[in-house]
């Protein structure tokens, strides 16, 4: 397992991908020093600025980039003939999707701590004086995180059911746009996987629980379609023909 | 030469999904105002006065996303078309020019866009129709709000076809589209001279007019630096 991890870091290397995770603090940044509203809450300056990135972040930018990190790492195998000579090695088909799968979740945990970088460096440069609110931070950071599990399994699926980027990628955006409604429901923005990103990143919700989300929501609604993507997925690599 | 060219791109587009997503994407656009409308008409329509005008504001909030997105996936597939198969060389070896088979490529995406923009006006309307929002029903700005913000788009048709043909990996064109569609749902906050902020039909002046032509001259430029660049680069 160890070695199937190694070898598909050694490709990742190679490829455009510290580009594109680059890209997560750059649209912080944009996003914290663009979009800035007028303050008129009362309390914690760093508040509102992280609301306000949150949203596009985590309604959008997360659960789409996430997708193009999934295809990305299924480039080399579909270029010229490479299922066959990944599964030619002595390794099963098993071992190989978890490790696809475990060093994406890796690559999306870096991703959101560079975000973090990117909320600090906001804060820094509109020179909040205000306590910098940890707890929140990380409760967003780490619960985005956490909602991005099941997207990402189905990325992976999507990714290496079809070679080209652009399918994969269609699936996600079909599935991204309608959050931007389902979240302003409060009957299907709770149901709908592809707004737990935001339910998760949202400051604001329920401070008292671990994440923002109750944890019959996030044990349901994100374990449930984690299980049933990631399942999926593994079931269908098992009998890809390549 | 062009008109074979087209045939050719169209041919080659068949059964990659282009016309499925040329219909799907405004069909989705209006779909979403479907649920919207269905699952709480009674709230929106206390929203505001003017029913048609709102209603098509709340269509219009989706459009210029669909767009974007729509436009990073069809210069994508149609630049993988011939990535994949290395099939650049064999095109540019046969008695064309570069320039027409660029251009070609821009046409039959262009075209499919403004068909989807036909679309969108109709689902629109359809549905605009079947909601019951009044007598009168606006078709300038039902006009307007199908068709400026394809124009306003239409750099960002030029930039992503660019981006897309010379990338040999395809994430960074699909990473640019997230991109783009980041700065289009701020478009509120953006300055006048982001291109992505175009199709939101938002500037200083309150004229969408201005976008559309603005999209329309700004499109041809960058269609005109893409087409440049692909002509002197070396093909593989």
């Amino acid at each position: 397992m160890r070695y199937i991890l190694q070898s598909e870091w050694y490709k990742l290397r190679k490829s455009k991908i510290i580009f594109i995770i680059f890209t997560s603090p750059l649209v912080g940044l944009f996003l914290g020093l663009t979009t800035q509203l007028v303050n008129e809450m009362e309390g914690n300056e760093w508040y509102l600025s992280l609301f306000t990135m949150n949203v596009t972040y985590a309604l959008l930018f997360l659960p789409l980039i996430t997708g193009v990190l999934a295809s990305i790492i299924c480039r080399y195998e579909h270029q010229e003939g490479g299922w066959k000579q990944l599964l030619a090695l002595p390794v099963t088909r098993g071992k190989v999707f978890v490790a696809k799968y475990v060093l994406l979740m890796f690559l999306v945990l870096f991703m959101q701590l560079l975000y973090f970088v990117a909320i600090y460096l906001v804060g820094w440069i509109n020179g909040f004086t205000d306590p910098f609110p940890m707890d929140i931070v990380w409760k967003s950071i780490l619960g985005g995180w956490v909602a991005t599990f099941p997207l990402v399994a189905l990325q992976l699926w999507m990714s290496i059911l079809f070679k080209s980027f652009a399918a994969p990628f269609t699936v996600n955006v079909i599935f991204t746009l309608p959050t931007i409604l389902a979240v302003n429901s409060e009957k299907f923005g709770p149901y709908y996987p592809w707004a737990q990103p935001f339910a998760m990143m949202n400051v604001g919700g329920n401070v008292g629980d671990v994440f923002f989300i109750p944890w019959e929501q996030l044990l349901t609604v994100v374990g449930g379609s984690f299980l049933l993507f990631f399942i999926g997925g593994y079931m269908y690599f098992q009998r890809k023909p390549v | 030469m062009l008109r074979q060219l087209l045939v050719a791109d169209f041919l080659k587009i068949k059964r990659k999904g282009f016309w499925l997503l040329t219909f799907l994407g405004p069909l989705g656009v209006v779909a979403l105002q479907m649920v919207n409308y269905g699952l709480r008409k009674d709230y929106l329509l206390q929203q505001s006065d003017n029913d048609w005008e709102y209603y098509l504001s709340n269509v219009h909030s989706f459009t210029p996303l669909a767009l974007i997105l729509g436009i990073a996936i069809f210069t994508s597939i149609i630049a993988n078309i011939e990535n994949e198969t290395n099939a650049w060389k064999q095109l540019v070896s046969l008695p064309v020019s570069k320039m027409s088979v660029y251009l070609s490529k821009f046409t039959a995406l262009a075209s499919l866009l403004l068909v989807s923009s036909i679309l969108l006006m109709v689902f629109t309307l359809l549905f605009g129709v079947f909601l019951d929002l009044g007598e009168e029903i606006p078709y300038v700005e039902l006009f307007q709000y199908s068709f400026y913000p394809y124009f306003a788009a239409l750099p960002i048709l030029s930039l992503q076809l660019w981006i897309a043909i010379v990338s040999k990996n395809q994430g960074i064109p699909i990473t640019t589209g997230v991109l783009g569609v980041v700065f289009a749902y701020s478009a509120y906050y953006l300055p006048d001279w982001m291109i992505w902020k175009w199709p939101s039909l938002m500037n200083a002046w309150g004229e969408p007019v201005v976008n559309a032509l603005l999209g329309v001259g700004l499109g041809c430029v960058l269609y005109l630096v893409g087409m440049f660049d692909f002509v002197r680069r070396d093909v593989k």
